[in-house]
């Protein structure tokens, strides 16, 4: 069967239908505390824009970055992954929406990594000192291990997006359904994630470049160590919640406390570097290793992929914050940019205070809570620090000579860091 | 010895315990080397997530050796685990598919670590391919014994020396070397595999066919022929203490009880 076909296949399986619009590559891998289906409320801003400014980019890197010929992607396992995943249907597993949003970005090329790394190496072409990559082929302006790079990027993302959606069983309530789809799915999960993984190890196996290798592994461990810490915070949220009746009587604040992490923004941005940046930092300056281009190009990469993702995260952390329609996202992270700059200027005990009075019934009034955090200084210095990071990015690029790639880069930090 | 021959080692465990941390939330086990497993005590999302980082690491130390053809064949066994893996979710029809099926699976899942970390080390001091090759076969027979082996000590054995529970393969569906054999003298039990042991009473009546059976000693046999076959490759090489301890690996393969 052609990629296409199962392409086509799987998504009818999953039920995915409706137009096609362009997805945040951020919003489907924030798991936010309401975690299953929650990625389509999601969709941001104006998508016409953002469109036009991934197919640009796309064209000035040859084809479409959707699926570069992934071949794991036609081996039986895939095929079994997939008719495993159509079991889940009607099941109430996270990695269903996860398979429904991958399955979906894939035919509007929306894979944001695999491009940037891309655009970044036709950006910085082949290095002007001795020429030691004359025997690599070039097409469109970038060699195929950087193509390769690409892809192996983009398949550890998707490893992580399809590992995040794991389920403790043990905090599974009534409405989560049958205890066994969850732990088929959990299974299936696993599997699917390992697969990709392997096959991103293969990928970089074949690079035959152990300085790569070695950056792209500590990418794996810096997301995985970013996953870990989310997952601390959301977990405990929603354990907290199942308690939440019984324990409302308690004054201390224990719930309060529970949900919303006690970080300043610098750990925050650790945290955030690890989950959402490092991968994206990493491949970017690998792709310059394997042009073998000098430290300070190898830097300048590293450093556009970590601001222009950073920006691009704090971009998606806002979106409940300035769009209009409330109802479109009824809850946010408590972890998230504003939230935490927010907390920042008011300091602990105000921001406690705030959430134990946006609290009914034991729940969480969502729209209350966000129109106190509107009406403070979160929203406001997290468009600020967005746009310092999407400068930092700009800043980076100076040092790569003009080109079509290069302004498809700035491009990309321009309606990533736009609020109108 | 090299460091990075220790380093070597060192790899192998860690891909070897990601695997097994990741099999036991797949399997929803409770126990593993006689204690609560990860995904028991921590929950199902810090278990799959403290896999990759052991994978990650591992991938890291891989790296830094700076040898891309070692890179290339241990990046097989990682390869091979999750291929073992979906080999296991599958079954066969026919008999005869069973059991290469079988092999198949027990050479990816177990053998290939053993033979390909073998083969790295030896890659790492020496340039004669012979060689590399002699430490592969040693490898990979040692590992499909030693699995054989495993599968008998789920029937032969009780819970409280394997520090896992026994019969765990029945109850997670697997026919393993014992009940292949065992089907050969019992064909009733055809039914129970294809469905899995699923159906309640299926994994005691399948228990006592094994036991019934000669399975056992013919499982028993065959890990025998492997191990034969892991020394006749390992006395290619030249006598030292090292190969000593390697003949003898082989013997304690076959004679452990947990």
């Amino acid at each position: 069967m052609s990629l296409r076909q199962l392409l086509l296949r799987l998504s009818g399986y999953l039920g995915a239908s409706g137009p096609p619009h362009r997805q945040w590559w951020c919003a489907r891998s924030l798991d936010s505390i309401s975690s299953v289906g929650s990625w389509r409320g999601r969709s941001s801003r104006t998508p016409a824009h953002w469109n036009q400014v991934v197919s640009e980019a796309e064209k000035i890197v040859g084809y479409p970055a959707s699926f570069m010929s992934l071949r794991c992607l036609l081996s039986d396992e895939l095929s079994n992954i997939a008719m495993q995943v159509r079991k889940l249907v009607g099941t109430q597993h996270p990695l269903l929406s996860t398979a429904r949003g991958l399955v979906h970005d894939s035919r509007h090329n929306l894979q944001l990594r695999g491009l940037v790394v891309l655009l970044i190496s036709k950006a910085a072409g082949p290095s002007t000192g001795n020429s030691p990559c004359q025997n690599y082929d070039m097409v469109s302006g970038i060699y195929s291990c950087q193509r390769s790079l690409a892809e192996i990027t983009e398949l550890i993302h998707t490893a992580l997006l399809v590992h995040r959606g794991i389920v403790n069983l043990s905090e599974l309530q009534s409405s989560d359904g049958p205890l066994k789809d969850m732990q088929f799915g959990n299974k299936i999960a696993i599997l699917s994630g390992d697969f990709l993984l392997a096959n991103a190890c293969n990928g970089l196996a074949l690079l035959q470049n152990t300085k790569v290798s070695e950056l792209l592994a500590s990418a794996l461990m810096d997301l995985v160590q970013g996953v870990y810490r989310e997952n601390s915070a959301s977990a405990k949220a929603l354990l907290q919640r199942q308690e939440d009746h019984c324990r409302f009587q308690d004054n201390q604040g224990y719930i309060e406390h529970s949900i919303t992490d006690d970080i300043g923004v610098s750990t925050w941005k650790e945290q955030t570097f690890l989950s959402h940046c490092a991968l994206l930092a990493k491949s970017c300056q690998a792709a310059m290793e394997l042009a073998k281009h000098d430290a300070e190009v190898q830097d300048m990469a590293f450093q556009y992929g970590k601001h222009m993702a950073m920006s691009h995260k704090i971009n998606s952390d806002l979106q409940p914050f300035i769009k209009d329609k409330a109802s479109d996202s009824k809850t946010f992270n408590l972890n998230s940019a504003p939230v935490v700059l927010h907390q920042e200027f008011l300091g602990r005990d105000v921001w406690i205070k705030q959430i134990r009075e946006a609290q009914e019934k034991g729940r969480l009034n969502y729209t209350k809570l966000r129109e106190t955090i509107k009406a403070g200084k979160g929203v406001t210095s997290a468009i600020d620090l967005c746009r310092y990071h999407g400068n930092k990015a700009l800043e980076a690029l100076e040092s790569f000579p003009p080109s079509e790639a290069r302004s498809a880069l700035e491009n990309i930090v321009f309606a990533v860091t736009r609020f109108s | 010895m090299q460091a990075n021959q220790r380093s070597i080692a060192l790899i192998a465990e860690m891909i070897h315990t990601a695997s097994l941390v990741h099999d036991d939330v797949i399997d929803d086990a409770s126990s593993r080397r006689g204690k609560h497993t990860v995904n028991k005590i921590w929950g199902e999302k810090k278990a799959v997530l403290a896999g990759d980082l052991i994978l990650s690491a591992a991938s890291i130390v891989l790296a830094r050796i700076g040898n891309t053809a070692v890179t290339s064949i241990l990046t097989q066994v990682i390869e091979d685990l999750v291929r073992g893996e979906f080999l296991q979710l599958g079954s066969k029809e026919n008999e005869n598919e069973r059991f290469a099926h079988y092999l198949e699976k027990t050479f990816k899942k177990t053998a290939s670590l053993i033979a390909n970390s073998c083969k790295a080390v030896s890659v790492l001091s020496c340039p004669d391919p012979v060689v590399h090759e002699i430490a592969y076969q040693y490898g990979k027979n040692i590992g499909i014994a030693f699995q054989l082996i495993d599968d008998v000590l789920d029937f032969t054995s009780c819970s409280d020396q394997m520090g896992k529970p026994t019969s765990a393969d029945l109850k997670l569906g697997l026919a393993t070397g014992p009940v292949l054999f065992a089907c050969q003298q019992f064909p009733e039990m055809n039914a129970m595999i294809m469905r899995r042991f699923s159906l309640p009473g299926d994994v005691d009546r399948a228990r006592q066919y094994v036991l019934q059976s000669d399975g056992v000693q013919q499982t028993t046999y065959l890990a025998q022929q492997y191990c034969h076959e892991a020394v006749r490759e390992i006395r290619k090489l030249r006598p030292s203490t090292e190969r000593d301890a390697l003949i003898q690996l082989s013997e304690s393969v076959l004679t452990r009880d947990k």
